[in-house]
């Protein structure tokens, strides 16, 4: 092809925000790794020379990768293995099991599933036999007649690393690295976790065997590297199909991120939480604005999309309370502030409510108890009350003890956005005693 | 395909085949081409006689011996070879499941199969087969490996399951992980192979600093075994202190010497409670690796009881190592009875040796009569001192010079002043290796290890990382941990309940000149540090009510937190 016919390619507008959406969408939702991570080069060569010498060289390892929600663990590892598996030595030779602490929820199923990934010989399609006894020890004897040498070494990835510490005598850790010590198959044990203290989770003699190396990702970047990414995760990449439209895009981006209130809100972001996911989430809902209508990204979407992010949930949900459920909301409000937060009774706040009706003369709001009831009822459904723990069976239900979840300032939001509210309930809102 | 049958002849047979200009025979002996699903790959067969069937002998067909190629076989029966099987390698098929007959309409054309010359002596990995190719004559090259009589045995089981069907149980699984394509390499420079004789893996013949245990167990077993009675020891010591090394070695070395006559044979069993999934397992274990027989618990135990019970004129001692002792623990402790009890019989001459972790232990957890059956013949490993732990490294090293002197002096005395655990101690220096070997930043003048690269690995892998994870938080979470003090501190209390400390939150953002929150985005800020483990949370369904603690002093959150 001509350098002169691949200018001049120009797609219809439809056809061009499809591919957009579709190469932003693979960014933000479906975790497509990046070339290189960013702001983790030490981590990235630590790792990949740890599986490098194990999947080659034979040497038995284990780390545990640790780092708080959302930073990149997996993304790394899989950057990781994928640059490692480009090398012919090490994907002729490394098996690989993948375990994950919310799925193998027991020693047993992990046994059955370590066996399946690894297809020994008491596997016959996806089914393993033998008992939990006979599968521990076929695997410790297959492990055990390996050596460095002459055997594929096996690369062992534990997800939420923490859940198996939870399990009983934590035998497979203890097992894997033990293998991992001894003269046996090359293991290579990789957990990943976001809790810190993970090491005191594991018992002495399981704590002795690991080799204690951690790789922590703990980035200290500041506001201008994550202004960076931001313009970097929504740029598109050079080899989109009309170059035309790209470079319009990329310097449409360009001028967004030099906003002053895009920049605003996305200090606030940055203040909130320094990591991937929330990005991906809030860079996810400007993406949705975008059609072949709106074909950029404006400030406004994005500074829509960040209070959506940022908005209240509970709340949200007031505004779809009625007058009277709101009223017996703003009733229990003044009994926490007048008992300071002692728990309470639909008696009680029906009471409380009654003093307002007695103040004020209409009748509007003056409902029947069984009607009170339900209203109350429903409040618990939606869990804006809840019961105190123990009570729950024994008393009648007008008796039962209960708190409000909401805090003073969600009230209060919920009540200068509330669609018509009468004025007699705002004022009786603002007052300080009922 | 076949064009035309031409004749009913019994010994032989004509066809047309595609492509050929003049008809073809086939004759029995003869390997021929079967049509099957695979186009590409049509059966292999050889055909043995062939016949008419049916009323009046029409249709021809042809008993045949079956082949399989190498792509039928399944992976795991062919890692039984022994060796990499060629492409092209066909083997005989002895099964029941498919039918030797066949019509003569299924057959493609003729083949040719080569047979490879095979080393008569040599067997297993170093088999080497001469193929014989004919490239111009026909599109296939077969060739047919003959194997030894006891490769044949092997082949006699592979085919019981290559064609489809119910799949049945394994129950000649073989436990193996398969093998690489290519043996690794050696170390290249002097690190690697400093980091190859430091793991902890590589055990040396004879421990350091071990000598007096090994004198002592030593003793202890030989007198056992040479005496002909039975006996139990326990053995405590902190974890990584060479207690199973130990005994590994004193049992080496006992061996070799009943290998060469000096003392009667013996019989060593090995059983690891962490290994196992429940204490009576333990006997199913010592069953199996006494006589090979394989029994359900109380079976087992049963078996053994009448073992070790009943005179019988035995030859061997047996020697029990029990690694891990505490597991085996049940409530009525009816397995860790009979392991002390054995030993006591007369004709038994079962030697028990007991390893665990804690000095008490008899006295913590056992019964009074399992307790004295235990006997005191106790042991205990001492954590090793910086001395001893030098002294293991220079030994393992063993005149390779990969460390400068002080540096091996501050890694043995930094963990022995902590734990005395051997294996931190390996795993430390092999990492500072690893550091000297890549670092960029600091590179070693004398292409030793020094002291700075072993400080980096001490960092590493001493440090908690608590204050780093502190100053990395974001403003919001920095703020929330600054909010929890406050409130503790207003409090006097070490808890405090979300509404309470957002309250204090609150105020610190209008101090900072920061816009305040919602409430849904301060339960995430504390949800995530919650995650963390930087505080302790009661579950999130309680919502603004949930209790907060701290996980880290209140000074090294102010520490982290102190501007800088």
């Amino acid at each position: 092809m001509s350098k002169r016919k691949v200018k001049d390619v120009h797609r219809p507008i439809g056809e061009c925000i499809t591919q957009v959406q579709q190469i932003l969408r693979e960014r933000f939702c479906h975790q497509q790794l990046p070339d290189r991570p960013e702001g983790l080069e030490a981590q990235y060569k630590h790792l990949l020379e740890l599986l490098r010498r194990s999947a080659i060289q034979g040497e038995s390892n284990s780390v545990l990768i640790v780092g708080p929600r959302g930073a990149g663990k997996t993304m790394l590892l899989q950057c990781v293995l994928r640059d490692l598996l480009q090398e012919k030595e090490a994907q002729k030779n490394l098996l690989q099991v993948h375990l994950n602490g919310l799925l193998q929820t027991d020693d047993r199923i992990a046994l059955k599933e370590i066996t399946r990934q690894l297809n020994l010989e008491n596997v016959v399609g996806d089914k393993v036999f033998g008992s939990f006894a006979e599968n521990l020890a076929f695997l410790l004897e297959a492990l055990k007649k390996g050596d460095r040498s002459s055997s594929r070494p096996v690369l062992f990835v534990l997800d939420e690393f923490d859940l198996f510490a939870h399990h009983k005598n934590q035998t497979l850790l203890y097992n894997l690295f033990d293998v991992s010590q001894s003269a046996q198959t090359p293991v290579a044990v990789v957990g990943v976790t976001c809790r810190l203290d993970v090491l005191e989770l594991l018992e002495k003699r399981v704590k002795s065997r690991f080799s204690h190396r951690q790789i922590h990702l703990l980035s200290s970047f500041g506001f201008s590297e994550y202004l960076q990414t931001v313009r970097t995760q929504l740029s598109l990449p050079d080899d989109f199909t009309d170059r035309g439209f790209a470079q319009d895009w990329n310097s449409s981006i360009q001028t967004l991120c030099e906003d002053k209130s895009v920049e605003e809100a996305l200090q606030r972001h940055f203040n909130s939480s320094k990591d991937f996911r929330s990005l991906h989430m809030l860079l996810m809902l400007c993406l949705s604005r975008v059609s072949v209508s709106k074909p950029s990204i404006k400030p406004a979407d994005l500074l829509d999309a960040s209070r959506l992010c940022l908005c209240d949930a509970k709340a949200n949900m007031l505004h779809g309370l009625s007058i009277l459920e709101l009223c017996l909301i703003i009733a229990m409000k003044h009994l926490n502030d007048v008992y300071e937060g002692e728990p309470f009774n639909l008696q009680m706040v029906h009471n409380e409510f009654k003093k307002f009706l007695q103040r004020k003369s209409n009748s509007m709001y003056n409902f029947e108890q069984p009607v009170v009831m339900k209203a109350f009822e429903h409040l618990q459904q939606l869990e804006l009350i809840r019961p105190v723990d123990g009570s729950s069976a024994k008393t009648q239900r007008e008796f039962q003890l209960m708190r409000l979840m909401l805090d003073h300032s969600q009230i209060m939001e919920a009540l200068q956005k509330y669609p018509q509210c009468p004025t007699d309930v705002k004022q009786w809102a603002m007052s300080a005693f009922g | 395909m076949i064009d035309s049958v031409c004749s009913l002849c019994v010994s032989s047979l004509v066809i047309s085949v595609e492509g050929l200009p003049r008809p073809t025979i086939i004759i029995p002996e003869q390997h021929i081409l079967i049509e099957g699903d695979d186009e590409d790959n049509p059966y292999v067969a050889k055909v043995i006689r062939l016949f008419g069937d049916g009323e009046f002998g029409e249709q021809m067909k042809a008993v045949v011996q079956w082949f399989v190629r190498v792509s039928e076989v399944p992976l795991s029966k062919l890692k039984l070879l022994g060796r990499e099987p060629h492409p092209q390698e066909i083997f005989h098929y002895q099964g029941r499941i498919c039918d030797d007959e066949v019509n003569v309409e299924s057959i493609l054309r003729p083949v040719q199969v080569t047979v490879a010359c095979v080393h008569p002596k040599v067997l297993g990995h170093k088999m080497c087969t001469n193929i014989t190719t004919d490239v111009k004559s026909i599109k296939f090259k077969n060739i047919d490996s003959w194997m030894s009589g006891h490769h044949l045995l092997t082949m006699l089981l592979l085919f019981q399951q290559i064609m489809p069907g119910t799949p049945r149980t394994p129950h000649q699984a073989t436990p193996s992980i398969p093998c690489r394509s290519l043996p690794t390499r050696q170390p290249a420079n002097i690190l690697e192979e400093a980091r190859a004789r430091l793991h902890v893996s590589s055990v040396p013949e004879s421990l350091p600093c071990r000598e007096q245990e090994f004198q002592d167990i030593y003793s202890f077993v030989e007198s056992k075994i040479i005496d002909g009675t039975g006996g139990c020891m326990y053995i405590s010591g902190v974890p990584g202190t060479g207690k199973t090394a130990t005994v590994h070695e004193v049992m080496r070395c006992l061996q070799h010497a009943a290998d060469v006559d000096e003392i009667p044979t013996f019989h060593f069993i090995e059983i690891n409670g962490m290994k196992m999934t429940d204490p009576h397992q333990a006997y199913v274990q010592i069953l199996q690796n006494l006589t090979g027989q394989k029994a359900t618990p109380d079976h087992a135990a049963a078996l053994l009881d009448k073992r070790f019970n009943n005179p019988a004129p035995r030859k061997q001692t047996t020697v029990l190592l029990v690694d891990e002792l505490d597991l085996l623990w049940t409530r009525k402790q009816n397995v860790m009875y009979n392991l002390f009890d054995w030993p006591t019989q007369r004709h038994a001459r079962l030697v028990v040796l007991t390893i665990a972790n804690t000095m008490d232990l008899p006295e913590r957890i056992m019964i009074n009569r399992v307790a004295s059956r235990l006997g005191l013949t106790r042991m205990s490993f001492q954590p090793y001192s910086f001395k001893q732990l030098q002294q293991i490294i220079m030994s393992r090293l063993n005149k390779v010079k990969a460390f400068e002197e002080d540096a091996l002096q501050l890694v043995s005395r930094k963990v022995a002043a902590l734990s005395g655990d051997a294996r931190r101690c390996l795993d430390i220096c092999r990492r500072a290796t690893e550091i000297c070997e890549h670092s960029t930043t600091n590179p070693s003048a004398t292409g030793l290890v020094g002291m700075s690269h072993v400080m980096e690995a001490l960092n590493e892998m001493f440090s908690s990382a608590y204050i780093t994870a502190i100053k990395c938080a974001s403003m919001q979470e920095q703020l929330f941990l600054r909010a929890v003090i406050a409130e503790f501190r207003r409090l006097g209390l070490e808890e405090a309940t979300f509404q309470q400390v957002f309250v204090q939150h609150q105020a610190l953002c209008r101090l900072e000149g920061l816009q305040p929150i919602s409430v849904s985005e301060g339960l995430a800020v504390c949800q995530r540090l919650g995650a963390c483990r930087l505080l302790l949370l009661e579950p999130s369904r309680l919502g603004v009510l949930q209790r907060v603690r701290l996980n880290v002093s209140q000074d090294d959150v102010l520490y982290a937190l102190k501007a800088d």
